[in-house]
């Protein structure tokens, strides 16, 4: 989103091979220990989906408060914060929330609802391409919750599919070939195609996992 | 006009509230869950997930609590700081994970078995209380410090929000035993306390029939 928008910004790894997210200055920044955190003027913003509104506001990026198309841009970021990802949340750290025996049915359960999300945003993606567009905000968020869902959790079967969804699968293959996601993705060490074919990243600082 | 599609008690409250609070009028559609009127053709064409609440505007149909309370927020200038200013990007921290967090555990803790199979049911409700009590007591520390978005006396969209998710913990818990209790967060008790007081929201804490205290002390 930054490098989409040719912000200047600078970063500042958390370290999670010494849990550096649980130290006390992260968490002065960020009460929860997630990750992102982005320091601004105006203060540290947490909440990947709070990050990027307050950039498009800020910058003028996307529909503004009071644009037609605004409703409908907070009803998809909402929802792509509080289930999509909410619920890959729970996939990927199952003992969190149910006992090591019932893991299995977890998934199942997950990667149910999870099919049927992107299929509410396939059809959302068909009738308002223009919300969908690689240089708007739900794009890069969609596009690395897909990345992510490819690859994790290890060990299980693969579950999900782009080449099912034709209109997200159209965005991610639109948004990995622009210079700015290039660049992002060089330096993540994420390969050339993160969104459509991704492997596990080599990050040259840092931990992923 | 808006039209809020509404059950009483259901998630159609928090926007409800909202809505009394910045005295903007708006008219009901009440539904009959048992009834099956969210199943119906009508309502299924305006919202095809069949979700409460929706709200309909000049605009068209708004889903999703916290799309509407921010929109509703920007479009009248009140109960959020404005985009461009100070306070807005700490508010919007916390107004996303209210929404991703804090009503995702509650609903853990409400509805287990949408995640886990029945054995693991009781596991995975408790499992939701833990993870509330630590989302609680982030929010007691934040609430100490007193920011202005967080302010019972002068309400954003961030407390009614707060207010319902936690009355349904404290008495919804699926294992009874898991229910919420926030005497360890006297401040959050305290904000919710000062909330069920304003005029506006015992008018409609009157209409949907929730009792003296719905939110700092709830009774079934």
């Amino acid at each position: 989103m930054l490098e989409g928008a040719g912000l200047p910004y600078r970063c500042a790894l958390v370290d999670r091979r010494i849990r550096q997210q649980d130290s006390r200055a992260y968490r002065a920044l960020n009460p929860t220990g997630l990750i992102p955190t982005l320091e601004t003027p105006q203060g540290a913003i947490a909440e990947t989906g709070a990050i990027l509104l307050w950039l498009a506001d800020r910058h003028g990026l996307g529909p503004a408060p009071g644009s037609d198309d605004r409703a409908t841009l907070l009803r998809w970021l909402f929802f792509t914060s509080n289930t999509p990802h909410a619920d890959l949340r729970q996939m990927f750290y199952p003992d969190l929330y149910v006992p090591a025996a019932a893991t299995s049915a977890h998934h199942a359960r997950l990667s149910a609802r999870m099919i049927c999300h992107y299929s509410l945003l396939e059809t959302a993606a068909q009738t308002k391409p223009e919300l969908f567009a690689p240089t708007g905000i739900l794009a890069p968020y969609l596009a690395c919750l897909m990345r992510w869902s490819v690859l994790y959790p290890r060990g299980q079967a693969q579950w999900f599919r782009l080449a099912d969804f034709p209109a997200l699968h159209q965005m991610a293959t639109t948004l990995e070939a622009l210079p700015h996601a290039k660049r992002a993705a060089q330096a993540e060490g994420l390969g050339p195609t993160p969104f459509t074919a991704p492997h596990l990243a080599t990050p040259p600082e840092g931990s992923a996992t | 006009m808006y039209v809020l599609h509404q059950i009483d008690d259901w998630a159609s409250l928090i926007v409800r509230l909202a809505l009394e609070e910045m005295a903007v009028p708006c008219a009901l559609q009440t539904h009959d869950f048992d009834a099956g009127s969210l199943n119906s053709a009508e309502f299924r064409a305006l919202n095809p997930q069949g979700l409460i609440p929706v709200l309909e505007t000049p605009d068209g149909p708004i889903f999703e609590t916290a799309a509407i309370l921010l929109w509703l927020a920007d479009r009248h200038g009140l109960m959020a700081p404005a985009p461009q200013s100070a306070g807005r990007g700490a508010f919007l921290s916390w107004f996303f994970f209210v929404s991703n967090t804090l009503h995702t555990s509650v609903m853990a803790l409400v509805y287990p078995e949408r995640m886990a199979d029945e054995a693991a049911a009781p596991a995975a409700c408790a499992a939701a209380l833990a993870r509330l009590n630590g989302q609680c007591a982030l929010l007691e520390t934040t609430l100490a410090a007193a920011p202005p978005w967080l302010n019972p006396d002068a309400p954003t969209i961030l407390s009614p929000y707060i207010a319902v998710l936690l009355r349904w913990a404290q008495f919804l818990a699926a294992d009874p035993a898991c229910n919420l209790d926030l005497t360890a967060y006297p401040t959050l008790r305290a904000h919710l306390r000062a909330l069920e007081v304003r005029p506006a929201f015992v008018r409609i804490i009157k209409a949907e029939s929730l009792g003296l205290t719905p939110f700092s002390n709830p009774q079934e």
